[in-house]
């Protein structure tokens, strides 16, 4: 029986594991090991890195056994735009300031969800907006400029 | 008695009308403040400084450190509504709490977390009245070995933590480990994991990792599929715990608030890991540990408790030392400092007004935010009312106004928008996020003391055994270690 | 006809630019000025900060606003006022780390020509304590018990890189004896590890561990100081008893990007200067433990450019190694 690894929960889980525990484990060969009396700073990592590989083999292994599969479908389409959303708030807020900062994501923010109303989305961007400049600028004194920029 | 004149001494403080109105702002700006993510005590103590100037040490004091101890409260009310920690202790509130609002029951959690979080601050701010410099002197026992088997039966007992796949739940956990070690290493002041990248020499911050793997990964998770689905599906069945509920948190609030005084203590660890150890130490003498994770109650009201007491007992060291537990109580001692107030061990002698006012303001404040959380139960349920895609892009809004306040940096932005997408793959692939929260919180102090205990020891691994409290922790370890395998062992056994 | 009226509307709109421009510099400062400070609210530099902060804007007349920059020992603010507009409206808290961070870190900036340094604003001590079971009272006693015992006494910090372990680095440099570093997570940790007898040394700084000492939970040997601190004038400094020209001083300063004009530079020394000379701001940085100083930009940078030389020396007779 050809095991079915489309969507294989555990694999893709294990595999996971097995390439950060990997990675964990080749950047730490920068750094002194030392002993386990006297360790040295990439002893910690190189044991943690390797651990986690071998779990990471172990939970594949088990994928390919059990076959289950992920549930549900996954949300390419939200996570790219949620994602989006707080890449551009941190992008902008230095450079444009605050207000139009808070727009940009609450409107990239919606675009995430199933239905996108233009005014609702418009209203809520405008009492957010007014909200955050209260409590954050005005109530806590965060010094973040408005509109505009810091340079 | 002396110590009832003391307390006389200190309401006779604490209830003038100035002190109360103050200790009232301090605590409704710091159940705000905890509210709202990434700003947390130290960034609104900061900003009220110069305030701090302008006041007497008494009324100063009070306000700071009811933003303190408020801001705990708060933080677990996002903690419930929205499965966003505010503080690192309301994490383990997420697990059951969340699930509890899903259910309907976010009226009940939220009011048995007030509740919870009052009785361990009454016990609390007596333990600092009764035993305060005797809980100092304890903390002073602690040294590196002590903290490591400390971290070590905690790690272990971690597996006890996940819900489902215990293989899964410990790679969660060596995961946070590997996210912890990112930063300095304290015992060689080398770089670890920085990719020469200037923001990453501190380590991955927690707002970020909480950020990302709990709130954006849950968000997420409710937008993927294309059929519309509320979040908050259960019916509103009311909005105080039924009998039944105070029933079933009222032992576990008892076990919560003794760990909680205890770890509270003890500089660095505090209020954090009290939370996860009686969570951990709740579902393992459940009668049904499957309840947890699914909105047992319990799960609400021992990290709660656990969590009050912590911030309540974090203030001895402080106190009674003169040596700040954390950068928060660092701020807060240089309020004193600046206003002339030599705190160490001689604050209760030379200063009794302040000490044992503040005290009396710390039982005062707990009454406060029980009076002010119980009716805005009410409120917040109704903000779950309001339909999810009004919400989602708030919470995400805040969320990033939060990360990006905890160092004026873009950067930690990105990061948590990178964490998000991480802890989507994660919930999908069904690992659960608390795991490794945990081993994020406790890996860099576990390896950090365990180091160190190695090299005041000179190398030699029997320090563990020979000094008696470390001792304790490592043959609690093995208990632990022993009662996990023995059942599965006892079952391959019987299979044969 | 026409050509000289445009020439006339021409020189009209000149001369009212050169007026805008002169009237823009002498308005300085037109707008808030930021205060980066390279440290998370909190700690040290922070206070001493909001500590100048006050006085500060009032008498510069525009509100100056802290802003908290934490980061890989202050160098990412530093690394923001590098590269900051010089326009006078940027200004950094030179961390103490500013002289050691050289030696340690991989940076994106000169630590001496890419900084117009302005004041040194107030200096602190290191104390350094031992606990009660070390029999020895004086840094001589101290420097022959070490000497009977190499690599057995050990001496806490509150990291690698800070004052608290470079101080401990410069004494034995400078002496000869030999002990085992310690580092703990920030200055509370290691404190308390001294009291809980972990740790037998500590250089800590002066208000912290001067409660301490004076509550008799540690010894308090001698200062780190080239002067007696006004804190604890009974207690000698390690120059004073048996290591001469032993000094390790915290100093806390304000600067500018390089290139910011001469006339800003001297508005905010002038401004800076009186804020030190405030009753209140000296009071809020003597409970701090901090002196306030108030020199002038010369003396500054030729102080600024000895300690990077000197740490660097130690540093590198340490071996300690950064990134």
């Amino acid at each position: 029986m050809k095991p079915d690894l489309r969507n294989n929960r555990d694999w893709i889980a294990g595999l996971l594991f097995i390439v950060l525990g990997a990675l964990a484990t080749v950047l730490a060969r920068d750094y002194p090991f030392g002993t386990t009396m006297r360790m040295g700073p990439g002893y910690f990592p190189t044991m943690l890195g390797g651990i986690l590989l071998v779990f990471g083999a172990t939970i594949l292994l088990r994928g390919i056994r059990s076959g289950e599969r992920v549930k549900g479908e996954w949300g390419v389409r939200p996570l790219a735009w949620i994602t989006l959303s707080i890449v551009l708030f941190g992008f902008l807020l230095d450079r444009v300031g605050m207000v139009p900062a808070t727009v940009v994501t609450l409107f990239a923010a919606a675009a995430a969800g199933r239905e996108f109303r233009l005014k609702e989305v418009l209203l809520l961007a405008i009492v957010m907006t007014a909200f955050s400049v209260a409590v954050f600028s005005y109530g806590l004194k965060l010094p973040y400029p408005l509109v505009g920029s810091y340079y | 008695m002396e110590l009832l004149s003391n307390l006389a001494l200190g309401f006779g403080v604490a209830f003038s009308l100035e002190n109360l109105a103050y200790c009232f702002a301090g605590v409704a700006l710091g159940t705000l403040i905890g509210v709202l993510p990434g700003v947390g005590p130290l960034v609104t103590i900061a900003m009220l400084f110069p305030i701090t100037f302008h006041l007497p040490a008494v009324p100063a004091i009070i306000m700071l450190a009811g933003i303190f101890y408020g801001a705990q409260y708060g933080g677990s009310t996002t903690s419930i509504l929205v499965n966003l920690p505010g503080e690192t202790a309301s994490a383990v509130t997420c697990i059951d709490g969340y699930q509890m609002a899903r259910q309907g029951r976010a009226g009940p959690a939220l009011a048995t977390a007030a509740l919870a979080s009052f009785f361990a601050g009454c016990v609390g701010t007596l333990l600092i009245a009764l035993a305060g410099p005797t809980l100092g002197e304890w903390a002073l026992k602690f040294g590196s070995a002590e903290y490591t088997s400390l971290m070590l039966m905690a790690l272990v007992a971690s597996a006890v933590m996940t819900q489902g796949d215990a293989v899964k739940g410990l790679a969660m956990v060596v995961l946070g480990l590997l996210i912890g070690v990112v930063g300095v290493d304290v015992n060689s002041g080398m770089a670890r994991y920085s990719f020469g990248i200037p923001e990453l020499v501190d380590g991955v911050g927690f707002t970020v990792v909480a950020v990302g793997l709990f709130a954006v990964a849950e968000i997420v998770a409710n937008l993927e599929s294309r059929e519309p689905r509320e979040v908050y599906t259960g019916k509103l069945t009311g909005l105080m715990p039924t009998a039944r509920d105070l029933r079933d948190a009222a032992w576990p609030t008892v076990r919560g608030t003794a760990l909680g005084a205890c770890f509270g203590v003890l500089p660095g660890t505090g209020p954090a890991l009290s939370s996860f150890a009686t969570y951990m130490l709740e579902k393992k003498i459940a009668r049904d540990p499957s309840r947890f994770g699914r909105g047992a109650i319990e799960g609400v009201a021992a990290p709660e408790a656990a969590n009050n007491a912590a911030a309540q007992t974090a203030f001895i060291p402080m106190l009674t030392l003169g040596i700040p537990a954390t950068a928060t109580m660092a701020l807060m001692l240089a309020a004193l400092t600046l206003q002339g107030i030599a705190t160490g061990p001689q604050v209760m002698l030379d200063k009794p007004d302040l000490f044992w006012g503040l005290i009396a303001s710390m039982w005062i404040g707990n009454c406060l935010l029980v009076i002010l959380n119980l009716p805005l139960v009410g409120l917040w349920v109704k903000l779950l009312t309001v339909p999810y895609r009004w919400l989602f892009p708030s919470i995400i809004l805040f969320c990033c106004i939060g990360n990006y306040s905890v160092s004026n940096n873009p950067f930690d932005v990105y990061l948590c928008a990178l964490i998000g997408v991480l802890g989507y793959v994660l919930v999908k692939l069904e690992c659960e996020p608390a795991p490794l929260l945990l081993g994020y919180v406790l890996g860099p102090l576990l390896e950090e003391n365990l180091r160190r205990a190695l090299l005041i020891a000179r190398g030699d691994p029997t320090v563990f055994f020979t000094r008696p409290i470390s001792a304790a922790f490592m043959i609690a370890t093995v208990v632990i270690l022993v009662v996990m395998v023995a059942p599965a062992a006892r079952g391959m056994r019987r299979g044969t | 006809m026409q050509v000289s009226f445009v020439a006339r509307l021409l020189a009209l709109m000149l001369l009212f630019g050169a007026a805008c421009t002169a009237f823009a510099q002498t308005s300085y400062p037109a707008k808030p000025i930021r205060f980066l400070v390279g440290f998370p609210p909190g700690g040290t530099n922070d206070i001493v900060a909001r500590a100048v902060a006050p006085r500060f804007s009032e008498y510069l007349g525009q509100s100056v606003v802290i802003e908290n920059r934490g980061g890989a020992n202050a160098s990412i603010a530093t690394d923001l006022v590098a590269h900051a507009a010089p326009d006078g409206y940027t200004i950094l808290l030179v961390a103490p780390g500013h002289a050691t961070n050289p030696a340690l870190l991989k940076l994106n900036f000169d630590s001496v020509n890419d900084f117009a340094f302005i004041t040194l604003l107030a200096e602190s001590q290191n104390l350094l304590v031992v606990h009660p079971s070390l029999p020895a009272h004086s840094v001589k006693a101290l420097i022959a018990l070490s000497k009977r015992r190499p690599g057995d006494i050990n001496y806490g910090s509150s990291g690698t890189g800070t004052t608290v372990h470079l101080s401990a680095e410069l004494f034995q440099y400078m002496t000869g004896v030999k002990w085992v570093h310690i580092p703990y997570k920030g200055g509370g940790p290691g404190l308390i590890a001294l009291m809980a007898g972990e740790v037998s040394l500590y250089f800590g700084n002066v208000p912290t561990v001067i409660r301490q000492a004076r509550a008799g939970k540690v010894r308090a040997v001698a200062t780190t100081g080239l002067k007696r601190t006004p804190a604890a004038p009974d207690i000698p400094t390690v120059a004073e008893s048996g290591v001469p020209g032993y000094e390790v001083t915290t100093a806390y300063g304000m600067a500018a990007p390089a290139k910011t004009p001469r006339a800003i530079l001297d508005r905010l020394h002038t401004d800076i200067v009186r804020a030190l000379n405030a009753p209140d701001t000296r009071e809020r940085l003597l409970g701090l433990g901090a002196d306030p100083v108030g020199n002038s930009p010369e003396q500054y940078t030729a102080f600024m450019k000895n300690e990077i030389a000197k740490w660097a020396k130690v540093i590198k007779a340490a071996g300690i190694k950064g990134e």
